[in-house]
């Protein structure tokens, strides 16, 4: 969930934007920088991914994504998510305008410790690689639903019983985006593992690049 | 007072309380599907194309300066958003409603922005009042006896403020960040001291955010069309994981190729800045405007509540 304005007491927002332009000047470092449009490409698919409606008994839940992007980019996550969360607040913004800062920490730092778990564990059979991204992915919610706890809680005792509620609500979310990771890494394992190594696998030149069908 | 006001009402009057929520999300659901039928193609005028001098609309937000426009709401939110009690609250969002009527934009994004913030606060104006901790002076609503289930008038008024200032912020954003082209606004913002490069990243993500909407949908099509039901079945996570896996190769694959046609059209880092930008005395004045006025509710809230 996204964190709208006025939850948040305002040290809290003016801090978390702090924190998140020095984290994002960070990942800007660590990216090269002939590889930053492809990281702004790569942002908008994960965009496009995270308003995908996944059925959950009456309702729907939409997948965060944070470990799974933190497994696919490494630290570059960081700064895909943040694009990714500035570009929904110039479309139709979930979260709010002053909580942007603390909404990006929320979901930028669990990818980052996700990619960095899942490149440690990631091994090179098939199957070791799907199970280290289905954790990845169920930890990566978790991680982002603590988060979010914990800057409610920031608010005061009033807001421990919706911080509560978050974590609770999430359950179902971070079960579902652990299986859906472990597939999804599971098939790029079978039909592109050069995006699973570390660095996007973007600076492997793809040698099929010409001979990919566009529909 | 320095006790607690217990109020034991009739279980049945919980239904009165909780009414007014079941309606509010029937009607969200409903406007949502409203706003989702009509039709899309056409409506959006095309960002990607960057406008040349002159802006489209003709409301003091339109004409404002791109740099004034973005520092002056921005400080008036973090002053809005340090409010405390629910009738400065509403005043803002008054003010919101009115930049919204002022600035013409179409109502249509307004009402999909209040959506939007509408599923946390409304999960916010639900929890907290039964989980606000009572403190002296409070009112509590008991139904039925049920000790547990306390209702805390307290409580809903802060979750009432928090919600209103929520809905004036989202809705000042549309004024915000949509009289004025995508690449002007981003140019506003590097000249403000934004990197330059995260402005070109957000112009290009823009840009193919509705490529990969238009794939995503063609890939959906075609798994309907063979068969794929969305459920709650295992089936259905492997299919979406691959959907997902698959879009995240094409994009992947697309970089390459679209970061070789920008280069051989000459890319060398930077897209060119096309609009042009002048601050009159109008621009300041207007901005202090905002300012004066945020920072005046502000000590509204803080020394006459």
């Amino acid at each position: 969930m996204h964190i709208s304005d006025g939850v948040l007491p305002t040290s809290v927002t003016l801090g978390g934007y702090a924190l998140s332009i020095a984290i994002l000047a960070w990942s800007v470092r660590r990216t090269k920088s002939e590889e930053l449009p492809k990281v702004a490409v790569v942002s908008a698919a994960f965009f496009v991914a995270s308003l995908i409606h996944i059925p959950f008994g009456p309702t729907s839940v939409h997948l965060l994504l944070a470990g799974l992007s933190g497994a696919l980019l490494g630290s570059s996550a960081f700064l895909a998510i943040a694009l990714a969360l500035l570009l929904q607040s110039l479309l139709f913004q979930f979260g709010g305008l002053t909580a942007l800062g603390a909404n990006v920490l929320m979901m930028g730092l669990p990818a980052l410790a996700c990619g960095w778990l899942f490149q440690c564990f990631k091994g090179r059979t098939r199957t070791r690689q799907a199970i280290a991204g289905g954790l990845a992915g169920a930890l990566g919610t978790a991680l982002a639903a603590v988060i979010l706890a914990l800057l409610l809680a920031t608010g005061g005792e009033d807001f421990y019983g919706v911080a509560e509620f978050a974590l609770a609500a999430n359950i179902p979310v971070i079960i579902i985006e652990g299986v859906v990771s472990f597939f999804t890494i599971g098939f790029l394992a079978r039909v592109k593992p050069e995006l699973l190594e570390p660095g996007m696998g973007l600076t492997i030149q793809n040698p099929n690049r010409n001979e990919v069908p566009n529909p | 007072m320095s006790q607690v006001h217990t109020i034991h009402l009739p279980l049945w009057q919980l239904g009165l309380v909780l009414a007014p929520f079941l309606f509010f999300i029937l009607a969200a659901a409903g406007l949502r599907r409203l706003l989702h039928s009509q039709p899309e193609a056409g409506e959006e005028p095309d960002w990607s194309v960057p406008k040349l001098a002159g802006s489209s609309g003709k409301s003091p937000f339109h004409r404002w300066d791109v740099r004034c426009k973005i520092l002056s709401l921005l400080v008036y939110a973090f002053l809005i958003a340090s409010l405390r009690h629910l009738q400065p609250a509403l005043i803002a969002v008054g003010v919101s409603v009115f930049a919204l009527i002022l600035a013409r934009t179409p109502l249509s994004r307004a009402a999909f922005r209040f959506l939007a913030v509408s599923g946390f606060l409304s999960m916010l104006l639900l929890v907290m009042p039964f989980s606000a901790p009572a403190h002296a002076g409070d009112t509590v609503l008991v139904f039925g006896g049920l000790d547990v289930l306390g209702f805390n008038l307290r409580g809903l008024a802060v979750a009432g403020s928090i919600a209103a200032k929520g809905v004036a912020i989202a809705l000042l954003s549309e004024p915000l960040l949509n009289t004025a082209s995508l690449p002007v606004t981003l140019q506003g913002l590097t000249r403000l001291g934004v990197p330059r490069m995260f402005g070109q990243m957000l112009l290009i993500s823009h840009r193919y955010l509705h490529v990969f909407r238009d794939e995503a949908r063609r890939m959906a099509a075609a798994m309907q069309v063979r068969g794929f039901r969305n459920g709650s079945q295992m089936a259905t996570f492997k299919a979406v994981a691959n959907f997902l896996g698959m879009l995240f190769v094409r994009s992947f694959e697309r970089t390459e190729r679209v970061f070789d046609a920008m280069q051989a059209r000459g890319y060398q880092g930077r897209f060119p800045e096309t609009a042009e930008m002048h601050i009159c005395a109008w621009d300041v004045l207007f901005g202090l405007a905002w300012v004066l006025f945020g920072a005046a509710l502000l000590a509204f809230d803080l020394f006459w509540m």
